[in-house]
């Protein structure tokens, strides 16, 4: 559990809210131009980063809104909270330790190397 | 019309007030709700809306604003909920507003009122949210929306004086489940 800053109510605790998975995917201007590969890797294929990611999260049970968070999956800690719509905050250092200090190649870091089509 | 309206929990019927351990438990099962939604950035929209409610739409986060006749809490930035609006008053919204930039909606049905009140609801209430209480419910005129174990519900401070009250709008179907549980903990609350 952790609590997470929404822009319109506050801080409140993250069981208010639910996450929408990653931010900032923009849908393709053409898709019957796309195949079939294209077209699943839109719809399907989203990173699971262990380390800094962008998300969306909505406050579905507070105000209903929809924001974007950056937010460190292996420590929870949610280095920024910003409007939908403005660009993703310019934030390094995506492989940050992890608190039990695993090693950065290990079962659960694998997603790290994952690369997008 | 509709016909055969009851109140939702059985031992508040007919204005009943039940009191456990210093809180005071009522029901208010029939208040007229009315949804509104519009863009907070159209003047016209909100300037006829301020003048049939005769008070202007809230635009601060968690508050409510009221007059001599209806309470207008703030929901989200583009949406409120009226509060004791007869059906005069739907009509005149909708009339006026309930165009297809704007929503206007009757929600009488959806939610009841549980009202609570004693000097440890705070308590009572810290047993069963997710909220901080002191934080989020501190002032006069303000509200949440928040979960009640895992039922959405809307408090709203009514008064702050020696003896604070709390209204929970919650689910008709979710009324008896969160009654049962303020009646159970209100049975120790001197931690």
């Amino acid at each position: 559990m952790f609590l997470i800053n929404c822009p319109y109510c506050g801080e409140r605790d993250q069981a208010e809210f639910s996450c929408g998975g990653e931010a900032h995917i923009t849908r393709p201007k053409n898709p019957p131009e796309l195949t079939d590969d294209q077209w699943a890797d839109y719809l399907f294929m989203r990173k699971n980063i262990k380390g800094i990611q962008f998300e969306r999260w909505n406050h579905s049970n507070g105000c209903r809104r929809w924001f974007n968070v950056v937010r460190n999956t292996s420590t929870d800690e949610i280095i920024k909270v910003y409007n939908i719509g403005e660009s993703p905050p310019n934030i390094n250092g995506n492989n940050p330790s992890t608190p039990s200090g695993e090693p950065i190649i290990g079962s659960g870091n694998i997603s790290t190397t994952f690369e997008k089509k | 019309m509709i016909l055969n309206r009851e109140n939702t929990i059985d031992s508040l019927k007919n204005n009943r007030i039940e009191e456990r351990n210093g809180i005071k438990f009522q029901e208010f099962p029939f208040v007229n709700k009315i949804n509104i939604r519009i863009d907070p950035e159209d003047k016209n929209q909100m300037s006829i809306c301020g003048k049939i409610l005769d008070t202007i739409l809230p635009l601060i986060p968690n508050t409510y604003v009221e007059n001599h006749s209806v309470k207008i809490v703030w929901l989200s930035p583009n949406e409120w909920l009226v509060i004791n609006g007869n059906d005069d008053l739907f009509n005149k919204l909708q009339n006026k507003i309930g165009d297809n930039d704007a929503s206007v909606t009757d929600v009488t049905e959806n939610r009841t009122v549980i009202r609570i009140s004693g000097k440890k609801i705070f308590k009572l209430l810290s047993k069963f949210l997710v909220l901080d209480l002191e934080k989020s419910l501190k002032d006069q005129s303000s509200s949440a929306q928040t979960l009640f174990v895992k039922v959405p519900v809307l408090l709203l401070k009514i008064s702050n004086n020696q003896t604070p009250e709390i209204d929970i709008f919650a689910n008709r179907s979710h009324a008896n489940f969160i009654y049962n549980l303020l009646k159970d903990g209100s049975k120790n609350l001197d931690f």
